[in-house]
């Protein structure tokens, strides 16, 4: 039933090691324990052994329920010399307007939770700097990302490089009131070094009370009003993981936010789509998309071979609207890895998208979207902030 | 009607007319034993119940074997709905499992015959791909078999949806109707409207949440949801009972009931809404766990054993994991 789709445009090579894994998915191996095993020759279990460690709330990688991948973006070894380990060579990164805002941002975006889980300071210092000369320019962080190490992380990288890089970071709220997100906005810039951010975010709008809450009078809209008329930050946008419903009704209740951030993979389009449904009116609307989750969060189709780090980064970059694709990278290995995949990108058409969209049809459970329908990857912080059950009372 | 009677409500645009409550299937095949679950069905005709839901795959026949039971000798009486599990295999599949039905429920026709569990986003095309379920629906009614079409599930309000945009003449369609679904991923915001719109009837279910947890915790009471539910604009509203006890409850609310007034409903949703942002009163809307092991494997999804999330599954449904036609331990076929 899977289909096995051409992929012409790739290396033959590379088509055919995919194809091996992907026939893993066509065989019936269902109540016969691991089921994935048959997929494992393309990623060598040690590329996963690296455990994401540390206290942040809002990713998986944190939460040993999410199983045996939990790798943002893993490193795949000797996959048919395609990220092997050369040098990454000099290029630049290919830059898009940032919606309507005037800035220029790279296709390709560092994400801050998995600064947080790198060795240390000198691997995000170098990180830092190897993304910045090769025009990487946007660096996404959150105020809850591993207790602020995200975010001291960033700000000591960028020390003296600060006016080279678009910063992004986001207000936790979680449905609190406008003056505890200014106080996490200084908090922010404390630990950023920064007089200024360039894009500040609400963080995880993913419940369907959110939209009321953040709206509410003295609530997080307010906030992101008037740090951007004190000239604290340039641009305000949201996030979320959830259901296009609910930002589709953040955006519906009017307003204008400069960028909206949201999962872009080829599973998407199969499952509670974000690329069909939200990504038009936020292009109609002239606000800046920004992608994450190409990988799915924690790297599981990499890890089962259903997906290439190649066709998951060059999907979501080649998504028209999409400004800039935030991938999680928590080594300078997997930087290299997707300089790489960066130096070689060419965009997607879109008869190659519509493969891709067509190959993940078969996984349309949402197996590869667990942030989509299950808790695993909502955080402790907002759950505790709604008054939810915490995730471990809840099935998974 | 009389004083004290269920009320009746016109079943879409069909002539015919149901009661306002309906038996659920799936509870009744959990009564204590077959004695019991007779006694249920009987009473439950006595006090005004005109609505009878079962489904091929509850409890493994069990449930349309009792329900036959109970029914027999007074099928005329009543409205019988059963529902088709093929979960996107063929047409030929769907006609053996109606011809199973019929055996069991002991009738030679059904009211409304519907299929079951639309959990996936590939549903749809599935039902409506030529060879398709949605033929074997179309035959069994030119064949008399059925007079009613439908279709039921409890995942997501778009998937409902999409399955209204393939065209099929559905003549009623199930959800889930409380007052957390009217904040979270919600078919009354969402599908409802559309039904009433097109005159299809809508068939609410789990009006207390399917396992009652928002009454155990004190959030509602079993009456307050149960009034919310049968206030909508839907033709009837089916409630799982599995001891007299809790029917005897039911149907003295729904015995000369009269619908809420439309703040009195806005309250009781104003009230859900703290407890609806993340579902988890819901949980068959987000949990694999509420999934169903034989429809994953009819569509060729994995199970994989050592997920925390199949073993909850595995746990949760009586169903064994086994696909069709291994079915052997069904009593009464």
């Amino acid at each position: 039933m899977p289909a096995q789709r051409g992929f012409d445009w790739l290396d033959p090579s590379i088509a055919r090691a995919a194809a091996r894994a992907r026939s893993d998915f066509s065989r019936r191996q269902f109540l016969e324990g691991a089921v994935f095993t048959g997929a494992s020759a393309l990623a060598p279990a040690g590329a996963f052994a690296k455990p994401a460690s540390g206290g942040g709330v809002a990713s998986p990688a944190a939460d040993p329920a999410a199983g045996q991948a939990s790798a943002p973006n893993p490193v795949v070894k000797n996959f048919s010399g395609q990220y092997g380990t050369d040098a990454v060579p000099d290029f630049e990164a290919p830059k898009r307007p940032m919606g309507k805002t005037g800035v220029q941002v790279s296709i390709l975006g560092v994400g801050g939770y998995h600064l947080g889980t790198a060795s240390g300071q000198q691997e995000a210092n170098n990180m830092v700097a190897k993304a910045l000369d090769h025009g990487i320019n946007f660096f996404d962080n959150a105020w809850e990302y591993h207790k602020g190490l995200s975010e001291e992380r960033l700000g000591a990288a960028l020390k003296g490089k600060r006016d080279r890089a678009i910063v992004m970071t986001k207000v936790c709220t979680h449905g609190r009131k406008k003056d505890l997100a200014m106080k996490m906005l200084e908090e922010s810039l404390t630990r950023l070094q920064a007089d200024h951010l360039d894009v500040w975010q609400i963080h995880e709008v993913v419940y369907y009370n959110d939209p009321e809450r953040i709206y509410a009078p003295d609530g997080a809209i307010e906030a992101l009003a008037a740090a951007k008329q004190q000239g604290k930050v340039r641009f305000v946008g949201f996030t979320g993981h959830k259901n296009p419903s609910i930002h589709l009704e953040m955006i519906e209740r009017g307003f204008p936010f400069d960028t909206v951030q949201m999962p872009i993979n080829p599973f998407d389009a199969n499952f509670r789509s974000f690329q069909s449904l939200v990504v038009p009116v936020a292009v109609q609307k002239g606000m800046a998309v920004l992608s994450m989750k190409s990988m799915s969060g924690s790297g599981e189709p990499i890890v089962h071979g259903a997906l290439t780090p190649t066709e998951a980064l060059s999907y979501a970059m080649s998504v028209p609207g999409v400004s800039t694709t935030i991938s999680g990278m928590d080594s300078m290995e997997v930087l290299d890895q997707n300089l790489k995949i960066l130096h070689e990108f060419q965009p997607l058409d879109e008869k190659q998208m519509a493969e891709l969209r067509g190959h993940a049809k078969q996984f349309s459970d949402g197996r590869y979207e667990l942030f989509k329908s299950t808790v695993k990857y909502d955080g402790e912080l907002g759950r505790e902030q709604h008054q939810f059950p915490t995730a471990e009372k809840l099935p998974a | 009607m009389a004083p004290g009677a269920i009320p009746l409500r016109h079943f879409g645009k069909t002539d015919a007319r149901v009661s306002v409550l309906g038996l659920g299937g799936h509870h009744l095949g959990a009564a204590a034993d077959e004695q019991t679950a007779v006694e249920i069905v009987h009473r439950a005709m006595d006090g005004g119940v005109t609505f009878f839901d079962c489904c091929w795959e509850y409890n493994r026949g069990k449930s349309e074997d009792w329900l036959g039971k109970g029914l027999k000798g007074r099928r005329d009486e009543v409205f019988l709905m059963t529902k088709v599990c093929t979960h996107g295999r063929d047409g030929a599949l769907a006609l053996e499992m109606l011809e199973q039905s019929l055996r069991r429920l002991q009738t030679d026709h059904l009211d409304l015959w519907q299929i079951h569990g639309v959990s996936f986003p590939n549903d749809p095309e599935l039902f409506i791909r030529p060879g398709g379920a949605a033929e074997a629906l179309l035959k069994a009614k030119k064949d008399g078999k059925v007079n009613c079409l439908g279709f039921t599930g409890h995942k997501d309000p778009d998937l409902h949806l999409a399955m209204l945009a393939t065209g099929f003449p559905f003549d009623a369609v199930q959800m889930p109707l409380n007052p957390f679904d009217a904040n979270f991923m919600s078919f009354e915001q969402k599908v409802l409207p559309e039904l009433n719109k097109r005159g299809i009837a809508p068939i609410g279910m789990k009006p207390i949440g399917g396992h009652g947890e928002p009454v155990q915790q004190g959030v509602f009471t079993a009456e307050e949801l149960l009034r919310y539910a049968m206030s909508l604009p839907v033709a009837v509203t089916i409630t799982g009972i599995s001891e007299p006890t809790i029917l005897e409850q039911n149907l003295k609310v729904a015995q000369g009931f009269t619908p809420l007034s439309e703040s009195a409903m806005q309250v009781l949703r104003e009230r859900a809404k703290p407890y609806a942002g993340d579902g988890h009163f819901e949980l068959y809307k987000t949990s694999i766990k509420f999934d169903n092991p034989e429809a994953r494997l009819a569509h060729d999804f994995p199970l994989d054993m050592q997920q925390v999330e199949v073993k909850q599954m595995m746990y949760a449904t009586q169903n064994s994991g086994r696909p069709y036609p291994q079915v052997t331990d069904s009593p009464g076929v």
